[in-house]
């Protein structure tokens, strides 16, 4: 089966930036996948050349097999698009600018009234549907640009950060109304709310400075970790213990002074060494300070990856400075 | 060209959605009607061989100046600026079909604010029943005429409205440019009266044959006689089409940005 998105080596440069640098990556039929990355990181300009807005500079781009420069209205026509800041025609009212969206997206006129009630159901704005759009809350604009985005049936839906601007309760509202699109639309949605992808996403792309960093499911990424602080032991053999344990698929030392030695141990999958861990340290003689049991964040994934990135930036960019002198 | 019925509509509720469109239609209507109640009561004096349609239609620069700009500044510059031009063109709509219909839709507005002065024709043909006989021909090649010099500047308007985010900018741009075709082109005719000729590379460039083919105020002037000459017709018509032309490749030119 085609993936829905595939993205080969994209790259785009503006004048004197290049916001995005051989980009790769594919999104299978069904999948709702985050797009993370901090502000700049490339996110809106993949999603523009997605949607055909702009050309990219070098890279293919397919959609459902589709090549988005060969052949842009067909691509178009499958996917349904929110943009960020979601520009809508604030001088319309909210089901004439749906009418109008739908005849645009060759929604045939006997299906057309039904097809804009339903949409209109599923973003929850039966109520608003004559307000003119300018005089709608940022919440509701973002529901009927979304409700936009569906009026094609489309089989792929793109959002550009669709939960920024809205109230807490807002956002948890678009967020279920997203999980449950995902049962039947391909998503790719982007973001720097890290919890919202852990919330609704199954798989995550996270990009930096153009690049993609990393791009993986949740499961994977997010591990399990076993933090153990001891004392009375010399750090190499608390390590050494700590590593024998069956179980134990790395530790890392985190802090360690003279009295205590701090460690961030990952499991090896399906295992779970607490009770070996807490039985290896009584052996050893030494006195165990805390033995705990987490998740790492993907907040920390995201800020290790990003400052990883960055610093190899700068090691990059020192080698050049010291070459040019 | 499927969706340019669609564009159209909305372009048309735009125009009313706002004070803008009814703004306009004020202004010209006020401006003709004082113009037209002037050249009746000019006329008053005594017979002459001018009508009063006549002189009306040689007045088409005015409105022209300053109707054109108004109505055809938001036209792209305000979507680029909002950036609902990302909502347009992510929809499976052709570049051109959006600058044809915009087009289109600003030429509605002119046609339809050209069609309230048809009051003025009813008027002189009521109150001439019997006296005189109005000439309904010149009457209808002055609208024709008026119709596709208008047809042309909104075409250029609409360029103006492609390369700025401004409407100012673009309302200023347009201005000019109009400017520039109708009062200057016009006052080169009168620059180059007579057998001037400029001599370039050996052959002569008959100067003033040209303004005067491309004068629009010379070309009013033989619609509002009733002289139809398909030359300024086919000039207007396909200098819109190279305008649109124009137009369209701006707006595909955010893809080589």
């Amino acid at each position: 089966m085609q993936p829905m998105i595939r993205v080969e080596n994209l790259t785009k440069r503006f004048a004197g930036l290049t916001a995005l640098k051989g980009v790769s990556f594919e999104v299978k039929r069904g999948e709702i996948v985050g797009f993370l990355g901090p502000n700049g990181a490339g996110k809106s300009t993949t999603m523009r050349i997605l949607t055909g807005f702009l050309p990219a500079t070098a890279g293919r781009v397919a959609v459902s097999g589709v090549d988005v420069f060969e052949d842009s209205l067909e691509v178009r026509r499958h996917i349904g698009y929110m943009p960020e800041n979601n520009p809508l025609y604030v001088d319309m009212r909210v089901r004439e600018y749906l009418k109008f969206r739908a005849k645009l997206k060759d929604v045939g006129r006997a299906d057309r009234k039904e097809r804009i009630d339903d949409v209109l159901e599923m973003c929850g704005i039966t109520d608003v549907c004559h307000r003119i759009i300018g005089q709608l809350s940022k919440g509701y604009r973002q529901r009927v640009g979304l409700a936009d985005a569906l009026l094609g049936e489309p089989d792929l839906l793109i959002l550009d950060e669709p939960t920024i601007g809205l109230d807490p309760v807002q956002v948890r509202q678009v967020r279920q109304l997203i999980r449950d699109l995902g049962k039947q639309h391909t998503i790719l949605l982007s973001t720097h709310i890290l919890s919202e992808v852990e919330m609704t996403c199954n798989r995550v792309i996270i990009i930096h400075r153009g690049k993609v960093l990393v791009s993986s499911t949740l499961a994977n990424l997010i591990k399990p970790t076993i933090e153990v602080e001891v004392r009375g032991g010399p750090r190499d053999a608390v390590q050494a213990a700590l590593r024998s344990v069956p179980g134990v698929a790395s530790v890392r030392m985190e802090a360690c002074d003279d009295e205590r030695v701090r460690c961030v141990l990952h499991p090896k999958p399906e295992a779970d060494p607490t009770e070996e861990i807490f039985e290896t340290v009584m052996r050893s003689g030494w006195k165990l300070r805390e033995l705990s049991r987490s998740r790492t964040s993907l907040e920390d994934i995201f800020v290790q990856i990003t400052r990883e990135e960055d610093e190899a930036e700068e090691d990059r960019l020192d080698q050049r400075r010291s070459l040019l002198r | 060209m499927r969706n340019v019925p669609t564009l159209l509509r909305r372009e048309l509720n735009a125009y009313f959605a706002s004070v803008l469109g009814y703004l306009v239609i004020m202004f010209f209507l006020i401006v003709m009607g004082v113009t037209f109640a002037v050249i009746v009561s000019y006329l008053n004096r005594g017979p002459t061989q001018l009508t009063a349609m006549k002189i009306m239609f040689s007045m088409f620069w005015v409105p022209s100046l300053f109707v054109v700009p108004p109505i055809t500044m938001r036209l792209l510059a305000e979507e680029k600026r909002s950036g609902s031009i990302e909502m347009l063109m992510t929809a499976p709509v052709t570049d051109f079909e959006v600058v044809f219909a915009k087009w289109l839709g600003a030429l509605t507005l002119y046609t339809l604010m050209w069609a309230l002065t048809g009051l003025y024709v009813l008027i002189l043909h009521y109150f001439s029943l019997g006296v005189a006989s109005l000439d309904l021909g010149p009457v209808a090649a002055g609208y024709v005429g008026v119709l596709v010099i208008g047809q042309f500047l909104i075409a250029v308007g609409l360029l103006t409205s492609a390369m700025t985010k401004s409407q100012v900018m673009a309302a200023l741009m347009s201005f000019a440019l109009v400017f520039m075709l109708l009062i200057v082109v016009n006052w080169m005719t009168w620059l180059f009266r007579g057998e001037t000729a400029l001599r370039m590379l050996g052959i002569a460039i008959p100067l003033d044959r040209f303004f005067k083919a491309v004068s629009s105020f010379d070309q009013m002037e033989d619609f509002a006689r009733g002289l139809v000459d398909v030359r300024p017709l086919v000039l207007y018509v396909s200098g819109t089409a190279l305008v649109l032309f124009l137009t369209t490749r701006i707006l595909e030119s955010r893809k080589w940005r």
